[in-house]
């Protein structure tokens, strides 16, 4: 793959797919494997450290919302899932390297323990190309949004993410 | 939900916090949060993929991030019921084995019911993580 730097029409086909895909808006929704459940937030609090009672009666630590709806071993992107198609765009361009900026997590409410959580991904934005201490990149921020289902059936959101990586040329890569 | 008033003042600090990190942390902290990117817990392959060592994952910064804040709001107000509102970081040098993840922290403000608690964890690389925490007060 020759560098997308050199190749004047790159911008212009990564920013039009960048404009496609925001369009989508909140897309490829996905349900948590289980339930929010206490083994699962014993495993966390174990490895963290954390001891705070609060998590074993009945809550669960706010940071663990992203948690819940990992793809886990060998779990894979939805094929409409906005933030992996703006990623194999950038790769095919050059960008092949990717690296996390950003994590910027809102928390409406805890989790409590039985619920049933379900997240979207939506394309926030794509700034580029930059010029990094890492080499030529594009930063692409997706936005998650985290929701459960009330007994009337409501959708509630219950958190929020923005996540921001730098997917880029690395440097003294062959041009 | 009750919450106690956790008494805060602009320009408070937060006492630093050493986290030693090791292979364990790395590799425990990774699968508890159901991130099984090899990076989290293959030397191989992270040193492959040109790191030095195996490095801690986004999740388990923002979970330490958490801790950091409320075992200190415990430690001040003797109570568990801080609310963290939000937690947003910015990334920088990896955490590999065998170095200390400090955190520091201080108040940055106090305004309608949410405190602004900035948040910064250094290796010896530099800083792991820069961030805020907002919590109610």
């Amino acid at each position: 793959m020759s560098a997308a730097a050199a190749d004047t029409g790159a911008h212009e086909r990564i920013m039009a797919e960048a404009e496609r895909i925001e369009a989508l808006g909140e897309a490829a929704e996905r349900e948590a494997r289980d339930p929010v459940n206490q083994p699962t937030i014993n495993n966390w609090l174990e490895a963290m450290g954390n001891t705070n009672p609060r998590w074993q009666a009945g809550e669960a630590p706010p940071s663990m919302a992203q948690v819940w709806t990992m793809y886990g071993l060998g779990g894979k992107p939805p094929a409409d899932d906005p933030l992996h198609g703006m990623m194999k765009v950038l790769t095919d361009e050059g960008y092949t390297a990717v690296l996390g900026t950003n994590c910027e997590q809102e928390y409406r409410r805890t989790l409590r323990v039985g619920e049933q959580v379900r997240v979207t991904t939506a394309l926030d934005s794509v700034v580029g190309p930059k010029r990094t201490g890492m080499g030529e990149g594009y930063f692409v921020t997706s936005r998650n949004t985290w929701y459960v289902d009330g007994p009337d059936g409501a959708a509630e959101v219950v958190a929020t993410m923005l996540f921001r990586v730098l997917k880029f040329i690395p440097k003294g890569a062959a041009s | 939900m009750t919450t106690s008033t956790l008494p805060l003042t602009v320009g408070d600090t937060i006492p630093a916090w050493e986290v030693p990190i090791t292979p364990t942390l790395v590799v425990s902290t990774a699968i508890s949060t159901r991130d099984f990117q090899d990076v989290h817990h293959d030397r191989d392959i992270a040193q492959a993929a040109g790191s030095k060592d195996i490095f801690v994952n986004i999740l388990t910064s923002t979970a330490l991030v958490e801790r950091y804040v409320t075992d200190w709001a415990h430690q001040r107000t003797g109570h568990w019921d801080t609310e963290v509102r939000g937690i947003a970081i910015r990334l920088g040098a990896p955490a590999y084995p065998y170095d200390t993840l400090t955190f520091t922290g201080s108040v940055e403000s106090v305004e309608d019911g949410v405190a602004t608690l900035e948040v910064t964890g250094a290796v010896s690389l530099g800083d792991h993580v820069i961030g805020t925490v907002k919590v109610a007060v």
